[in-house]
Formats: C-alpha cells, sequence, structure tokens
C-alpha cells in the first residue's frame, strides 16, 4: 500500500488540487474564525456574568403605613453600578408596601410579572391593575379573575428583626416576566 | 470632453453600466402602479442619509442618549426637522413595504422564477421592523424605555435560551449603557448593513426576472386604487378635525383638501368611466429612463411631501427621560407593533404558555405563511388562497390596532401617563434652561431636584394619602380619604382666611376629619366669631411672615399687616396659646415664621415637636430623622433634602423660566 500511494501522489493534479481546495477553505475559516469568535464572546460575556443580586434598601417605618392595609407605592433608589458608572443614587424601580393584620408587612416589586410594565394600584376592591394587558391583581398580590399573567405579583422579603424595631427594610430584587416560575435575575 | 468620459468608461464600464440601470425596458409602458418600489429605496436612502446625520449627534449612554437627543432637537440648527423626517419616514415606510408586499401578492409576482426574490423582500421587511424596533429604544425616554422593556421581556419567554438570550439582547441583567449600545450597534450598523445587501440582491434579482407586467388597468382596478388612497385620506382627514390644533389651522385644510381632489377624482371616473387603456396603451414597451422615473421621481416627492406634513402636524415627541421607577401608565409599541401588543390582552393568551403562543408561537406561524406564499400561490386557487390570507392578516391587524388604540383613548390612567410625561419632558427643557444645561450625571438629576415636578411627586407619595392638594393628589390622582387639610395654597391669605372662619376650620376642607374638629382652637374660633375685616387683618398679618409664591403687600400695606398683629395679641387672644413674632410661647403651634420655609420644614420633620402640635399631634407621622428620648435615633420617612422640595413645591417656590435671562 504505502509504495502505492507513494506512487500515485506526486504526479495526481485532482488530488492536490483537492488538498488546495480543502486546506484553503480550512484555513480560510479559521482565520475569519478569529474576530468573529472574539467578536461573538465579547457579546455573550452577560451570561456569564453574575446578576446584580437583591439588594437590602429601607423604604420606611411601619408607622408610615396605611392603617387600613391599602399599599403605597415606594420608589427604591439606590447606589448601582452599570457598565461603567457607579452611581451614587440610581432609580432601580418602585414597591408596594402594606401593613398585614398580623402587624407585619407584605411587599410586593410593582414591575408586572407578565412582560414588565409598572403595575398601579386602584383600590382595595379592586386591586392592582396593570396598564399594559390588563391583568388584574388581589390585594394580597394573587391573580385576579382577569390575568394573563403567568403569576401573582412578586413578593419581596421583609427583613423581620427591623420590622420589630418599626423599619421596613426590603430585599430588592427584579423576577424574570412571562413564566410561572418566580426566577431573580 | 469626451476623452475623458471614454478614459473613465474603460477604466471602469460605467457607460455600460448606466445604460443597463436606466434603459430596462418596462413592458407595456410605464404605469403610477410600478412607483412602489421605487419609494421605497427613496425611503431607505432618506433613513440613512438622515440617520448619517444624526449619528454625527448622538451618543450611546444612559446618561448621554436622551440628552444628545435633546440637543438635536432642540438645540442645533434644524436638528428638529433632521429627526422629524428620520422618525416619519420610519413611520411611512412600514405602510409603504405593506403597500408593496400586498401588491407582488395581488399581482402574484412571486411565482417561479421570482421566489427568492419574494422571500428577500420578506427578510427586508423584518429587517426594517428590526431597525424599527431597536430604534424606539435610543432617545432613552420613558415612552421608548418601557416598550422595550416589555418587548425584551417577551424575548427571555423563549423557551431555553429566552434567560440567556435577553440578557445579551440588554447587556446584562439591568437596562442600562449597554442595552443601549447593543442596540445602537444593530440599529445603525448590523441592521442596516444587512438591508443594504439584501436591497442590493432584491433589485439585482429585480432586474434579472424584469417587471411582473401587470394587467392592462381597467375602470375596476383604477376606481379600487383611487377608494384605496380615499379612504386612506378619508380617515386622516377625520383625524385631523378630532385631534384639531388651534396652532395648526393648516393640517385640516390641506388633508381635507386632498381627500376632496380624490373624490372629484373618482366620481370623474365613474362618470366617464376611462382608464380602461388596453386599447389605447402602446403595444411597444416603454422605457425605465425617463417615462418610469418621471413616474418614480413624482411619487418620491409626494413620499417626502407626507413626511414634512407629519413633522410640521404632530412634530416629534421626546418625553421625559427614562426612570425604572416612575411608573409610566401609557407603555405602548410604536402602533405597527399595537396589535400583537393588543392580542395579548385576550384571555386565550393567558399564563406563561398562552404568552408563549400569542407572543412568539402565533407570529412566527403568520410570518412562515407569508414565506410559503410563493409554493401556495403556484396554482390559481392557491394565488386567492394567499390573496384571502393576506386581506385577512391585514385586516386582522387594523381591527387590533383600531381596538388598542380606541381603548387607549378612554383610558384614564393611560392620557395620564402620557400627560405626566410630557409635562415632565416640558418642564425638563425649562429646567435645562434656566440650568444653562445638563449636569454630567444627566438630565434626571435635574427633574430629581426639581420642587415643581419631584415636590409634587413626593407629596402624592407620602402626604396625599391624607392631605389633598385641591382636592387631588397634586398628580392628577385621587385622594380616596382625604383626612387633613387641603394644601392648595397653603400659607397664602386666602387659604389662612379659610382657616379663621369657623365654619370651613371644622369641615373637610381643613380640620374636619381630624380630632382638631373638637379642639380647642375650633371652640375658640367659634366664642369670638371673628368680623370679616379682622379675618382679613390677621391673614395678611400671618401670610406676611411666610410669604409664599404670589405673595404681595396688601391693600393697606405694612399698617395693617400691623394692626392684624395688633389684634392677634389683644383682642382675639391668640398670643394666649401661641408665640407670635418670636414672643411667649404658649401651648399651640408657634406662628413665628409661620408657613416660612424653615417652619415648613420643621413642620413635616416633626409635628410632634412642642413648639408645634407637641403632644397634640393628630397622626401626622414625623417625615425626618430624630432623636428619640432614649437616645436612639428614629429615622424619618424623608430625607431633608426630599422634605425642602415637597415645601417648595407647595409654597409655589421653584425656578421658573422667566427668572433666566436668555
Ligand atoms: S405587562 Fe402587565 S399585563 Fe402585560
Amino acid at each position: 500500500m504505502p509504495s502505492e500511494m507513494a506512487a500515485r501522489q506526486p504526479g495526481d493534479p485532482e488530488r492536490r488540487e483537492f488538498m488546495a481546495k480543502a486546506v484553503s477553505i480550512v484555513a480560510g475559516g479559521a482565520i475569519v474564525s478569529v474576530p468573529v469568535g472574539v467578536g461573538i464572546a465579547t457579546l455573550v460575556s452577560p451570561i456569564f456574568g453574575e446578576g446584580q443580586g437583591g439588594i437590602k434598601i429601607r423604604l420606611a417605618a411601619v408607622e408610615d403605613l396605611p392603617g387600613d392595609g391599602s399599599p403605597k407605592l415606594y420608589q427604591v433608589v439606590a447606589e448601582r453600578t452599570d457598565a461603567w458608572t457607579k452611581y451614587p443614587e440610581k432609580p432601580l424601580g418602585s414597591v408596594f408596601l402594606r401593613k398585614l393584620e398580623n402587624g407585619g408587612v407584605a411587599a410586593f416589586n410593582s414591575s408586572c410579572p407578565h412582560a414588565g410594565c409598572s403595575v398601579g394600584f386602584k383600590s382595595k376592591e379592586e386591586g392592582y391593575y396593570c396598564p399594559c394587558h390588563e391583568s388584574v391583581f388581589l390585594l394580597d398580590g394573587s391573580m385576579g379573575k382577569f390575568c394573563v399573567s403567568p403569576r401573582g405579583l412578586d413578593s419581596l422579603e421583609v427583613d423581620k428583626d427591623r420590622l420589630k424595631d418599626g423599619e421596613v427594610w426590603v430585599t430588592f430584587q427584579n423576577f424574570a416576566a412571562g413564566i410561572e416560575e418566580k426566577r431573580a435575575i | 470632453m469626451k476623452e475623458f468620459f471614454n478614459w473613465i468608461d474603460d477604466r471602469t464600464g460605467i457607460a455600460k453600466l448606466t445604460r443597463e440601470a436606466l434603459f430596462e425596458s418596462v413592458p407595456g409602458g410605464a404605469r403610477w402602479r410600478y412607483v412602489w418600489g421605487s419609494t421605497l429605496s427613496f425611503a431607505i436612502m432618506v433613513q440613512f442619509i438622515t440617520g448619517i446625520f444624526l449619528w454625527m449627534g448622538y451618543s450611546s449612554s444612559a446618561t448621554t442618549a436622551w440628552e444628545s437627543v435633546y440637543y438635536i432637537q432642540n438645540e442645533m440648527s434644524f436638528g428638529w426637522l433632521l429627526r422629524g423626517i428620520h422618525h416619519w419616514t420610519a413611520q411611512i415606510m412600514v405602510i409603504l413595504l405593506v403597500l408593496h408586499l400586498v401588491q407582488v401578492v395581488i399581482d402574484s409576482a412571486y411565482r417561479a422564477p421570482r421566489e427568492f426574490n419574494f422571500w428577500f423582500g420578506v427578510i427586508l421587511l423584518f429587517i426594517t421592523l428590526a431597525i424599527s424596533l431597536t430604534g424606539y429604544l435610543l432617545p432613552w425616554d420613558q415612552k421608548g424605555f418601557w416598550a422595550t422593556k416589555v418587548a425584551t421581556n417577551l424575548a427571555g419567554i423563549v423557551p431555553v435560551i429566552g434567560g440567556d438570550l435577553q440578557k445579551i439582547i440588554i447587556g446584562g441583567s439591568d437596562y442600562g449603557h449597554h442595552t443601549l449600545t447593543r442596540f445602537f450597534a444593530l440599529h445603525a450598523g448590523v441592521l442596516p448593513g444587512a438591508l443594504v445587501a439584501l436591497v442590493v440582491v432584491h433589485i439585482y434579482l429585480f432586474r434579472r426576472h424584469g417587471i411582473t407586467e401587470a394587467k392592462p388597468a381597467t375602470k375596476a382596478g383604477a376606481l379600487y386604487y383611487w377608494s384605496l388612497l380615499g379612504v386612506v385620506f378619508g380617515a386622516l382627514t377625520v383625524m385631523a378635525f378630532i385631534f384639531e390644533d388651534s396652532a395648526k389651522q393648516w393640517v385640516p385644510w390641506i388633508v381635507s383638501g386632498v381627500f376632496a381632489g380624490i373624490v372629484v377624482r373618482i366620481a370623474f371616473l365613474l362618470i366617464r368611466g376611462g382608464d380602461d387603456d388596453s386599447a389605447s396603451r402602446p403595444k411597444r414597451d416603454g422605457m425605465f429612463w425617463p417615462d418610469q422615473i418621471l413616474r418614480d421621481a413624482i411619487a418620491c416627492a409626494a413620499v417626502m411631501a407626507a413626511v414634512l406634513f407629519f413633522v410640521f402636524w404632530k412634530s416629534t415627541e421626546l418625553t421625559a427621560p427614562a426612570d425604572p421607577s416612575q411608573p409610566y401608565n401609557a407603555a405602548r409599541p410604536d402602533w405597527y407593533f399595537m396589535s400583537l401588543f393588543q392580542m395579548l390582552k385576550f384571555p386565550v393568551f393567558k399564563g406563561a404558555l398562552g404568552l408563549l403562543i400569542g407572543a412568539i408561537i402565533v407570529p412566527s406561524i403568520l410570518v412562515t405563511a407569508v414565506f410559503l406564499m410563493p409554493l401556495i400561490g403556484k396554482s390559481r386557487i392557491g394565488h386567492w388562497v394567499n390573496v384571502v390570507m393576506l386581506y385577512l392578516l391585514i385586516g386582522g391587524f387594523v381591527v387590533l390596532t383600531a381596538m388598542g388604540f380606541n381603548h387607549d383613548a378612554n383610558d384614564e390612567d393611560y392620557k395620564r401617563g402620557v400627560a405626566n410625561a410630557h409635562a415632565d419632558a416640558k418642564r425638563l427643557n425649562e429646567l435645562i434652561l434656566i440650568n444653562g444645561g445638563i449636569p454630567p450625571a444627566g438630565a434626571l438629576t435635574l427633574l430629581y431636584s426639581d420642587p415643581k415636578i419631584r415636590g409634587a411627586r413626593l407629596f402624592a407619595a407620602n402626604c396625599a394619602s391624607c392631605h389633598p392638594h385641591g382636592g387631588g393628589d397634586g398628580m392628577g390622582g385621587e385622594v380616596k380619604e382625604p383626612s387633613a387639610p387641603d394644601l392648595k395654597g397653603v400659607g397664602s391669605r386666602e387659604w389662612i382666611a379659610g382657616l379663621l372662619d369657623h365654619k370651613r376650620y371644622t369641615s373637610a376642607e381643613y380640620f374636619g376629619n381630624t380630632k382638631f374638629k373638637e379642639g380647642k382652637m375650633a371652640g375658640h374660633l367659634d366664642d369670638i366669631e371673628m368680623l370679616q375685616a379682622d379675618i382679613d387683618a390677621v391673614s395678611a398679618a400671618l401670610a406676611s411672615e411666610g410669604r409664599v409664591a404670589g405673595y404681595s403687600l396688601p391693600e393697606g400695606g405694612q399698617k395693617f399687616i400691623d394692626s392684624g398683629f395688633d389684634l392677634m395679641f389683644n383682642d382675639l387672644e391668640c398670643a394666649d396659646c401661641h408665640g407670635i413674632q418670636g414672643e411667649d410661647e404658649g401651648k399651640g403651634p408657634s406662628l413665628t415664621g409661620y408657613m416660612s420655609r424653615e417652619w415648613m420644614v420643621n413642620f413635616v420633620g416633626n409635628p410632634a415637636h412642642e413648639d408645634l402640635y407637641g403632644k397634640k399631634n393628630d397622626r401626622m407621622p414625623s417625615f425626618l430623622s430624630m432623636k428619640k428620648e432614649d437616645g436612639t435615633v428614629k429615622e424619618g420617612q424623608l430625607s431633608r433634602q426630599d422634605v425642602e422640595l415637597i415645601v417648595g413645591w407647595l409654597r409655589g417656590e421653584w425656578p421658573k423660566a422667566g427668572d433666566v435671562e436668555k
């Protein structure tokens, strides 16, 4: 066999041409893939990055909240880094707080779990209302009768110890919209 | 000269190229209905030109995007026109694309051998929509921000890859600089690049196959076209009258004029029945140059005229800068996505699966159906299936879009959202002028330090659950259960005069819903039965302490004021309880500096202070941090700066545009 190949190789123009074509294609592809590959690697870097996670922030004193259990909207403004900029105070979102009958406080992210519009509060009977696709949420954040959202409003963690001192500290966080599962982003 | 041309031609072959480009034969002669493709190329060209000039003034980052667009719009000469043309051409381009598509389908111009060109055309349509979608965000205003938030969240629901996809699109887990840089690169680089490449192929293929000869014009065909135009302009006329703007009286005139012209044309067609030119039409083919090009040029001029018409009529919106913590009740996509948006409201698309079906699967099926048209349309029946399908699609689009807009037109929350965003933007323009520019941290910081905007918002969020302001919450919303005095005009002579009237003092307007209704002051007011003259004098005296905005010396001047103080010290016995002009301190709230900025800040900060309500305080919280008796600090709800902003707003003290000299 080896002798046969050696005999055929040098003189076979077809084979030489094939090799040349194959090498050009592979080499050409490899060369182009360097800039493209690097570019794409940079582009997709956010998926390897860590999310910003929750931010613990003081929003109110318990006594500031309406005694009748209706919610009040609080802006969340906190220190935050966005790419290269560090903002000492950046508006991040807003949170509904409401007093519970058992003395606790419930907190909801006002971002609609359907597609992310800002939910407003109508009244204790009508509950919360999203101005985008008209989802209605009940006072306790659960889904109302007409609600295209896949889940109720996203509740946020309220620090129990601080609550005892009359302070409402909330871990502010955003969650992926449009799915049933409440997944932090 | 000729030699020079020959030399160029020899090296480049340009003469042949030009000949080929211009002397394309148009079978059956030039026709008006062949202009759509040219108007589209024209629109694309306009977008490239205006886009590149806008690019020269635009800066894509979260702290400069809105700011640079503001600068283009308001400071650069003709910037408003440049941006206006870019914006409105984009809108009209979508319409032209759809018309082009309709024409191709009706004429079955997708049949062999033109399938590929049809597919390229459809891809072009989607690239254009993608360019529009990405462009919508670039001004980084409330409108673009919230619409993009919704759109990118929908990208996030794609199974398996959705989460990562969304992160890649917005450049992280949060919206910011990298959302803008990415959208901008797509909008001005990647997508237009792809667009150009495809347009070249599209036109090359079009030339390769030649024009699809339309059937000879018939009366019915002409009527159809003119009625279509009539419907469009009829709708525009109705719109122009509904949204009539007294400053732009010319608008209804122009559209109704065009509409009248179309009606006359239709009438003429009906009477004379002309336009059946199958007999008169020259049998020989026409030439692209100059027959068809002349028509194309006129059509392009009409497109430009329409664009300018809208720029002058509707101008080009720039709402307040993006603020994720500021709810925006008017989050809507641009009108051509309104139908999709509206669709998601239907209960069939409820829940995660429903959303996936409504936002991803149904649109994908529709797109696939359009892609399959050349294959479906091979037979005669197939062709009709396509035509019907297309009309159904367009019909559905129109109905859903109309439903969406109709809903919004009747939705108070929506209207308030729009009005607020516009008011903010207007105020911000004023603030920028007053400040002489935008601070490096961005325009939002100006809004956040403005008593007029920020003060009102803080009031609505923190005070309006008890205190109304002119009956509402100060932001156009309502106060459900007012339980404390209405603070509109607080500190003014009129407001104080109302307070001194026993009847009003004990009404809901002042203290009717508090325990002060039965308090000492109420009793005292009842006892002394003040004369109107006394009320006037005392309110003049007290108003001179606070001097809220709009304050002026009363008739009778300082003397009258002094007489008011005199009454308070003597006849009316106010000084028995209240500290007045720094003298004495009774149990009631001190009236020294009554309703002055300092007094109010102290009051909001801690109404239960011994100089104020003391122990008698009824439910009003202390908004500033205070030391408690045991030495610990009780954190207030608001920062000092916030309280100052609320007080500034209540006192009507904010920088006004007239304050600066231009
Ligand atoms: S975003 Fe709230 S209902 Fe769709």
